[in-house]
C-alpha cells in the first residue's frame, strides 16, 4: 500500500476507533434492572460499570429484552464460566 | 534511505524481557483490579491477578446482552490500526506463556497454513454469533471453552477452593479437553493458540497490511539469501509477505544480515522511497 494511502487509512480508522472508545468511556450507558421481579429498580450504568459487571457474569438479558443483574447483594468474586 | 527503527531493532534480542515487563502490568501488581477497562491482550478477567478485563470476554458478554461494546471495540481498533499484531508478539501474556513453553527441547511441528483461518471462525462463531444468538449460557460461548480462562482462572480458583476445603467447581468437559490439548500442543508447536485459534490475534492480524507500524522490505538491500525464512519461527516467508496475517511481529526477521527488513512507520520521513514488494509481484520474480 502506498505511503499516502496508508497514512490516510490509518488516520481514518484511528479516528473511528478513538470516537468509539471515547463514546463508550464518557457517554454510553444502559438501563439495568437490579432484580428479577417487576418491582425491581431500574437504574442507568455507564459502560465501564457494565464491563465490571460482565467480568463477574453479573448481567443477563431476560425474555422482555431488559438487561438485569444475575445476583443480589454482593457481586460474585469471579466470572462463573 | 529508510532509517531503521533503532530502538525496536535493539530490543528484538530482549523481546522476552519486554514481555516480562508487560506481564507485570497485566498481573495487577498494585491490586488495582481495574475491571471497568479492557486491555488489548488475551488475559482472562477471572484470573485472580488480572488488572484489566479481557476484551474478547467483554465483546462476547456484551453480545450476549445485545449491547454494543464501544470501549472494547474502540480500543482494539486503535491498537490494531497502530500496531497490528505487534501486541501479540511483544505484550500478550498468553503468547508469552507459549513462548516460554516453546523453549522446551522437544521437536517442533508447523501447523498447515490453512489452520490460521480457524482464528476467524472462532472469532465469528464463539465471540460474535453464539453470544448474540444464544446468550452466555451456550456451551460454545468463548469463555466456556477458552484455555486462557481455564489456565489463568479455573486452575488458580480450583487450587484456592481445594486449599480452603470448599466444594471444587470444575470447568466443563469441553474446556478441560481444550486445556489439556493446549498444554500438550505448546511443547510441540510454537504458539499453537495464537496461530490456530486465537480470536484476538485473528482480529489484530486483519490490520497487519494497513497498520501505521509495519515491516518494510527494502528490495535494494535484499539479496535473496532467505535468512529471514530461517529466522521466522512461524513458517512465514517475510521476504515475500512481510506483513502476513499469520505474523505475530516478533521482528526476528529484521535480524537478517543485509538488514533488508525494517520495522517502520507510515509517518516516518523517507528521503528516498523504497518500493514495497507486493506478494504477487515477488512470487512472479521468484
Amino acid at each position: 500500500m502506498r505511503t499516502r494511502g496508508r497514512q490516510i487509512s490509518v488516520l481514518c480508522i484511528l479516528f473511528v476507533g478513538a470516537v468509539l472508545f471515547a463514546y463508550g468511556l464518557f457517554f454510553h450507558s444502559t438501563a439495568i434492572s437490579s432484580g428479577q421481579d417487576e418491582d425491581s429498580a431500574v437504574y442507568v450504568q455507564s459502560e465501564p460499570a457494565l464491563i465490571r459487571e460482565v467480568s463477574v457474569g453479573g448481567l443477563r438479558r431476560d425474555e422482555s429484552g431488559q438487561v438485569q443483574k444475575t445476583y443480589t447483594g454482593q457481586p460474585p468474586s469471579a466470572c462463573p464460566t | 534511505m529508510v532509517k531503521k527503527n533503532n530502538l525496536l531493532s535493539k530490543l528484538v534480542p530482549w523481546r522476552m524481557w519486554v514481555q516480562s515487563i508487560f506481564l507485570l502490568v497485566w498481573l495487577d501488581p498494585l491490586a488495582l483490579r481495574l475491571h471497568g477497562m479492557c486491555c488489548p491482550v488475551f488475559h482472562c478477567y477471572a484470573c485472580p491477578l488480572a488488572t484489566f478485563a479481557c476484551p474478547i470476554g467483554v465483546i462476547a458478554q456484551f453480545g450476549g446482552i445485545h449491547i454494543f461494546p464501544f470501549i472494547a471495540i474502540g480500543l482494539l481498533v486503535v491498537v490494531g490500526v497502530l500496531f497490528g499484531s505487534l501486541v501479540c508478539g511483544w505484550a500478550c501474556p498468553f503468547g508469552f506463556l507459549q513462548d516460554l513453553a516453546a523453549r522446551a527441547p522437544t521437536r517442533k511441528f508447523d501447523p498447515p497454513k490453512w489452520t490460521g483461518h480457524l482464528r476467524y471462525v472462532v472469532l465469528i462463531v464463539t465471540v460474535l454469533a453464539v453470544p448474540y444468538l444464544f446468550g452466555e449460557g451456550h456451551p460454545l460461548f468463548i469463555c466456556r471453552i477458552c484455555p486462557a480462562g481455564a489456565l489463568e482462572a479455573a486452575v488458580p480458583n480450583i487450587t484456592q477452593q481445594a486449599i480452603a476445603g470448599q466444594t471444587i467447581v470444575w470447568p466443563n468437559a469441553l474446556k478441560l479437553t481444550i486445556l489439556i490439548l493446549f498444554l500438550v500442543a505448546v511443547f510441540f508447536v510454537k504458539r499453537p493458540w495464537c496461530r490456530i485459534l486465537c480470536p484476538l490475534g485473528g482480529f489484530f492480524s486483519l490490520f497487519n497490511r494497513i497498520s501505521a507500524f509495519f515491516l518494510r522490505l527494502n528490495p535494494e538491500k535484499c539479496n535473496d539469501c532467505k535468512r529471514c525464512h530461517k529466522l521466522c519461527e512461524y513458517g512465514i516467508q517475510p521476504q515475500i509477505s512481510p506483513n502476513d496475517s499469520a505474523c505475530i511481529r516478533c521482528l526476528e526477521c529484521t535480524r537478517c544480515g543485509p538488514e533488508a527488513l525494517t520495522f517502520g512507520s507510515a509517518f516516518q520521513h523517507r528521503e528516498k522511497p523504497s518500493a514495497e514488494l507486493k506478494p504477487e509481484r515477488s512470487q512472479a520474480n521468484t
